[in-house]
């Protein structure tokens, strides 16, 4: 199994490991942001424990805090047990669009994104995961929000999956459709999608073509 | 034509490659890039957006030299006080020293990647001053800047395709190994000519151009429907008989009239009512005729 070092802001994934372990190895890096934004809120001084939330008292000043934060937790160099240092980190983040009810521009989420791109994939061969929640399509405000937002991920990113329910709606044996969209920069200006269909299960979810789920076959 | 804007490059030109979403823009800059390379030209490149490996990757290895990459990622704000260049820097005394430093021979190529990262940071009116001014300034041959399109209200984008002497929008076609450019190029005397073609970019950085053609896999046989008869199977009768048709001819419409019956209606007959009219001091009395215009 290849350890990576896991840097974690909010997780909401059950992923099936022991992540109190995690935590304590130093393999696991957890921004708790619902707990320590009370805090942060309450204090009458922004003190250096709660920089990087510092964009919860002021958010037209951006997200450079919550970068420092997460720039130092990467380059940790923290030792496993075994002598060995952690492989290349993943950065996975959850989610987004919080950050735009809280009052922080698209422009600044979208400059944060970059720059942890640029530290997590860039310099240390990182992988990045970001959850944003989207509005409908025909939505007529393009200008902020969360649409917008999309849109400059997008053209940031190496792969998008777009996921929704069904458009016939509810069924018990596919849960929704995720379209893979990948966007290869340079050379292939055209971007292939494909459909899968998805069943969520107790520890995982399976993905298959559509039309081709166990129930129907 | 966009072949011609590739090879062609004309002094003081600022051309403008539009993206979205569905499809990037970044292939076709470095189509630009490579063949300014190609030609011996200098190229400065300003990376905001992509690394230097990544808008590298495939250009000609023999001129390299020739490239000068201004590394603005991955520090394009100067968060990390690391940057050779951020998006601040963008204006005509910058770069300017920039190119004085580099020692270059005749006027450079200024590339930008991209100004949608510049113009989420400046008012994109100062930013049109600046490259208004880089080009009339001589020190840069052309710029060559990439936008995404559908990050920006319309109006921003309209500001700086404004300032372009060449527009190049790409979007996906139907075909996945192609995408649809549509060139629009200004000339110097005001006329604006506007060309749709498919186009590839393939693994060393060549564009190849195909002309606006209906692809082969999709030739759509034009069938003429036969049309059907609505009156046909009715419960009830929408037809009519030979009798019935002749009388729905004879019938006078009321509004309709002949030209006899028109002068008759219109000719004052003797003996009828005569309007006397007395204006009063108030009463603008005009003796030309209101209905005069009329064609009744």
């Amino acid at each position: 199994m290849h350890h990576s070092s896991f840097i974690i802001i909010c997780l909401s994934i059950y992923v099936g490991v022991s992540l109190a372990q995690a935590r304590e190895k130093g393999q696991l890096v957890f921004l708790e942001g619902l707990k320590d934004s009370i805090g942060a809120i309450l204090q009458e001084e922004s003190s250096q424990g709660t920089q990087h939330l510092s964009y919860l008292r002021s958010p037209g000043a951006g997200l450079k805090g919550l970068f420092r934060f997460v720039e130092t937790s990467v380059s940790q160099n923290g030792a496993r047990d075994d002598g060995e240092s952690w492989g290349p980190p993943v950065l996975l983040i959850d989610d987004l669009s919080v950050l735009l009810s809280l009052g922080v521009t698209v422009g600044a989420i979208l400059d944060f994104t970059l720059y942890c791109q640029a530290t997590v994939c860039t310099e240390l061969q990182g992988n990045m995961v970001i959850l944003v929640r989207c509005e409908e399509e025909d939505v007529d405000d393009d200008e902020e929000g969360a649409n917008l937002l999309q849109r400059g991920l997008v053209h940031q990113c190496n792969l998008a999956l777009h996921v929704e329910g069904l458009p016939t709606g509810y069924c018990r044996d596919i849960h929704g459709q995720m379209q893979v969209w990948w966007r290869q920069s340079g050379e292939t200006m055209y971007n292939p999608r494909k459909i899968f269909h998805f069943k969520v299960h107790d520890k995982g979810a399976s993905f298959f073509a559509r039309g081709t789920s166990s129930a129907v076959l | 034509m966009l072949l011609d804007v590739l090879q062609g490059a004309e002094a003081g030109g600022f051309i403008l490659i539009q993206d979205t979403v569905k499809c990037t823009g970044r292939g076709i800059l470095k189509c630009f890039i490579n063949a300014a390379l190609k030609r011996g030209e200098d190229v400065h490149v300003l990376g905001f957006e992509a690394s230097e490996t990544e808008v590298c990757a495939g250009l000609d290895r023999s001129c390299v030299q020739k490239l000068h990459f201004h590394k603005g990622f991955p520090d394009p704000l100067g968060w990390m006080c690391r940057s050779s260049f951020t998006v601040d820097q963008l204006t005509s005394q910058h770069i300017t020293k920039l190119i004085k430093d580099s020692q270059h021979v005749k006027a450079p190529v200024l590339v930008i990647d991209s100004l949608s990262l510049v113009l989420r940071h400046h008012d994109p009116v100062v930013i049109s001053q600046r490259l208004q001014e880089l080009r009339k300034g001589g020190d840069v041959k052309t710029i060559i800047s990439l936008l995404h399109s559908d990050l920006h209200l319309q109006g921003v984008v309209g500001i700086v395709s404004h300032l372009a002497s060449t527009v190049i929008s790409v979007a996906p076609a139907n075909n996945e190994h192609h995408a649809v450019a549509t060139t629009t190029r200004r000339t110097k005397s005001g006329k604006v000519m506007q060309e749709e073609e498919y186009f590839s970019v393939s693994e060393d950085v060549t564009l190849s151009v195909q002309a606006k053609l209906r692809p082969p896999g999709h030739v759509q046989k034009e069938q003429k429907v036969a049309e059907a008869d609505p009156a046909s199977n009715l419960t009830f009768n929408l037809r009519l008989s030979e009798e019935e048709r002749k009388a729905k001819e004879k019938v006078a419409l009321p509004f309709v009239f002949s030209k006899e019956k028109k002068s008759a209606l219109l000719r004052p007959t003797p003996g009828s009512g005569r309007i006397m009219y007395e204006p009063d001091a108030n009463d603008d009395f005009d003796e030309e005729d209101p209905d005069d215009d009329l064609d009744v």
